[in-house]
């Protein structure tokens, strides 16, 4: 059973590159369990972790959520690409977040990203996706961690 | 301890033959420089003496040759000078002796009183300065003053040879006795260079024999403090010393600096050791603890027993700039010196593995004795009709879960989907309760008191719904556990009730697939939940059920849950204790009745307890205690708004939650179903004698009845 303080790292994680990207730190909404249905917005950051837990922790957001992240942070390129790249930072935050917490407990892997496509997610058998929706201006993302 | 006393009488040996050594050189030094002294001081009396020896028979000699030369006309000046030189010399050495104190002044005046008596016979020779010779053309002769210098010679050279013995013997006693003194002085002299030369071999062994015993005593001190810094580098512990003022010593072992992350601790308080690490609280108490262990009398088996470090956690740095959670354990060993305590070893181990192997281990007893309860409960149980249940909590759970997907930001929103996760709990943890499927309602009813803690707060945001999600999660994995195991008992009853004892392949009653009929299901769980809140309250009570069969269909989760929930607060706030229904002549067993029944407008269903029945003043005195009214609002209240109260979220007479009451959810629940159906809800009580529900609903659709 994932715990509480691993739940809070990937938030933790999360939150935290809005307050150090853009000045302005982004509040969580009430998290919940995904049941069937997809989670996915435009853009999705992932990353795989083995070791300990089992299973993946991704970061999906909605293009216009990046495209007002990307202007706080001073970026004039509002390109595809720049989107991606956004996605797979926050991505690597997280994961620089569990590393510093869990140490070698977690294996992560490099970020991959996803834009408009619908990833197939390889959820770890017998382990539920926590859906921690992430709020910032009035804009809405999500984090999903899926971990056995 | 030893080895510091051994090597300290050491020192004092080496330091003490050193010493010895330089006076027994200082005082062989002082004694041969003064024989040495007193040697050349006798060999000067030697050389005067030894000369005196030599002048008697000098002098007779002289007179002899003196008197040949006279005879034989030969020059006598030479030989008259050397006799006036002897006799010069005889006198100087002599009076040279005199004036030594130390010889024998007896023997130097027995020579003084011989030589004296030469002065007679040798005066007018030593006088003679005249010319002895008178030559004449015939030849030399003794001249007339040169005969009686002739005849003087002659009886002095007489004198001399008649008193030269005695008085040769007189000084050879002299030297010989000069002799003697300066040989024994001589050999003194020998013998304390021996023995100062031996005594100082022998103390230059001592001191050899000492300061390798001391290089060697060093040689084992370098081993013993490289042995203890082998064990303070390896040993898994931390170890260090703490002196009277709590101080950490200026050792202690290489592992405390991997548990605490440091380097510095000499110096170092306790409380600064673990300040930042524990809480205020915890670190006050380890403090006090601490000076505790310093007293005279404290019993050391006996504050290890009260050691509040036994498994004392704190949040350490990760050394990748987190901070991560870790359980130390700290022992205390009391150092004894003459003086009473001296210091206080401290030892500290990392022992996070133990405990959370511990807690895995605990976790895994708990989970192994959940098990075997619901395995007993399913076994008692009929597997289709928890199978039912466990249908109605899926449904129940993923309401909640919709209730938390809604959209939250503010406070507010999240405040407004407490009461919701309330209701459903409740009911789930209600019919679990009747099933006496206690893992699951245990796990609902802590679940229930995650959600209670929340109305608590001031501000609500999604960080809070962590915990409670994850509970979430956790309770539908044991549903689903709960399920496959059904599935495995219904799999063994049915491989088991094979008639000819062959293994036939089991029917598979998957739990939702196949129901009995609903009404009897509820019959059946009511009584039994009768039976297990008679027991678990102390109250014996009758549940007489009529007209269960006529419920339709669609009414049947709502009538279920409405008696679940009236069933429990009838046991535990209706029927009273067995000594209050003796005292007002009631019967010991307890009635209660639920009767549900078609009428004309749709259906009724009546539920009644001849319990103690409801106080409108106990109510509203209870809602003032929930600060859900104040108390001018309950004093305005009229007795039929006060029994209203009962419906209210959050309201219960119970100061105390339970399993079974407290949260003020049950009949809240209740209402909710009920104005869910377009139905209304009644009550009627009469204090010490009954309360009675009246639920009215509306005729059901044909559709829904079909």
């Amino acid at each position: 059973m994932l715990r509480e303080e691993e739940l809070k790292t990937f938030v933790d994680g999360t939150t935290r590159y809005f307050e150090v990207a853009a000045q302005q730190p982004a509040t969580i909404g009430s998290p919940y369990l995904l049941e069937g249905e997809t989670a996915m917005h435009d853009y999705t950051g992932m990353i795989n972790v083995s070791g300990k837990r089992e299973g993946v922790v991704y970061f999906t957001a909605p293009r216009a959520m990046l495209t007002v992240l990307l202007m706080k942070m001073q970026e004039s390129d509002f390109s595809h690409e720049s989107m991606r790249d956004l996605v797979g930072e926050v991505a690597n935050t997280i994961s620089g977040n569990a590393r510093r917490d869990f140490g070698h407990d977690f294996v992560i892997s490099v970020p991959s990203v996803f834009a408009g496509e619908k990833p197939q997610i390889s959820q770890p058998p017998g382990a539920r996706a926590f859906v921690i929706p992430i709020h910032w201006r009035s804009h809405s993302a999500k984090l999903v961690v899926s971990l056995t | 301890m030893q080895s510091s006393g051994a090597d300290r009488i050491r020192r004092l040996l080496t330091a003490g033959a050193g010493a010895l050594l330089a006076a027994l050189m200082a005082l062989v030094l002082i004694v041969g420089f003064r024989l040495a002294t007193r040697i050349r001081a006798n060999v000067a009396l030697l050389q005067h003496a030894s000369l005196l020896e030599a002048y008697p028979a000098e002098v007779s000699q002289q007179l002899t040759a003196l008197r040949e030369r006279l005879g034989t006309l030969e020059y006598t000046g030479g030989v008259h000078q050397e006799l006036a030189d002897s006799v010069a010399g005889f006198d100087r050495s002599l009076a040279a002796l005199e004036r030594r104190p130390d010889v024998d002044p007896s023997v130097l005046r027995a020579v003084g009183h011989l030589w004296k008596a030469y002065t007679p016979v040798l005066a007018p020779v030593l006088a003679y300065s005249g010319e002895p010779y008178s030559d004449t053309d015939f030849g030399s002769s003794l001249s007339v003053s040169g005969k009686i210098y002739y005849t003087q010679v002659r009886r002095a050279e007489l004198f001399a040879q008649g008193r030269a013995p005695a008085l040769h013997r007189r000084l050879a006693t002299l030297s010989a006795a000069l002799q003697k003194r300066t040989s024994s002085a001589a050999s003194r002299l020998r013998l304390l260079l021996s023995a100062g030369v031996l005594a100082v071999l022998l103390l230059g062994a001592a001191a050899a024999y000492l300061q390798l015993a001391r290089s060697r005593g060093e040689r084992a001190a370098r081993a013993a403090e490289e042995q203890t810094r082998d064990i303070l580098h390896t040993v898994r512990e931390g170890l260090f010393l703490l002196d009277a003022d709590y101080r950490i010593g200026a050792v202690w072992s290489q592992a405390l600096n991997h548990l605490f992350g440091r380097e510095d601790f000499a110096g170092l308080t306790f409380e600064e050791l673990l300040h930042g690490k524990v809480s205020p609280a915890t670190l006050a108490t380890a403090t006090k603890y601490i000076k505790l262990l310093w007293g005279e009398r404290a019993h050391e088996n006996l504050m290890k027993s009260i050691n509040p470090l036994g498994q004392l956690e704190v949040m350490l740095d990760n050394g990748r700039g987190g901070k991560e959670a870790h359980f130390l354990q700290f022992n205390f060993h009391r150092v004894l010196g003459p003086k009473g305590v001296k210091h206080v070893l401290c030892t500290v181990a990392d022992i996070t593995p133990n405990v959370m192997l511990a807690r895995e281990l605990h976790a895994a007893q708990e989970n192994a004795n959940a098990q075997i309860d619901m395995m007993v409960s399913m076994l008692h149980s009929d597997p289709l009709q928890v199978g039912g249940f466990l249908d109605t909590a899926s449904a129940g759970l993923k309401h909640v879960n919709a209730i938390l997907k809604e959209p939250a930001r503010s406070h507010a929103e999240f405040s407004s989907k407490l009461a919701g996760l309330s209701r459903e709990l409740h009911s789930i943890k209600g019919e679990a309760s009747a099933l006496n499927l206690m893992s699951i309602a245990q796990r609902v009813h802590h679940l229930e008191d995650m959600v209670e803690e929340l109305k608590g707060k001031s501000e609500l945001t999604g960080n809070d719904f962590l915990p409670l999600v994850l509970k979430l999660d956790e309770l539908l994995a044991h549903l689903r556990s709960v399920r496959e195991m059904i599935l495995r008992l219904s799999t063994l009853k049915d491989g088991a009730s094979t008639s000819d004892g062959t293994l036939s392949t089991p029917v598979l009653r998957l739990p939702g697939t196949e129901r009995p009929n609903g009404t009897v299901e509820l019959a059946t769980t009511l009584q039994g939940l009768a039976r297990k809140l008679a027991e678990d309250h102390g109250k014996p009570f009758k549940l007489s059920l009529e007209g269960l069969e006529e419920v339709p269909v669609n009414y049947l989760p709502t009538v279920k849950d409405c008696l679940i929930q009236m069933l429990r607060n009838a046991a535990v706030h209706g029927i009273e204790p067995d000594a209050v229904r003796r005292a007002a002549s009631k019967s010991a067993t307890g009635q209660v009745r639920a009767q549900f029944r078609r009428v004309e407008s749709g259906c009724e269903l009546v539920f009644e307890d001849d319990g103690a029945g409801l106080s409108p003043e106990a109510l509203k005195e209870a809602a003032v205690r929930k600060q859900l009214l104040t108390e001018e609002q309950a004093a305005e209240l009229d007795n039929r708004s006060a029994l209203a109260l009962i419906f209210k979220p959050g309201f219960s007479t119970r100061a105390e939650v339970t399993m079974d009451a407290g949260r003020g959810a049950g009949m809240d629940v209740v209402a909710k179903s009920v104005y869910a159906l377009g139905g209304r809800i009644g009550v009627s009580t009469h204090p010490g004698r009954f309360t009675r529900f009246k639920i009215a609903l509306p005729a059901p659709s044909q559709t829904a009845v079909a």
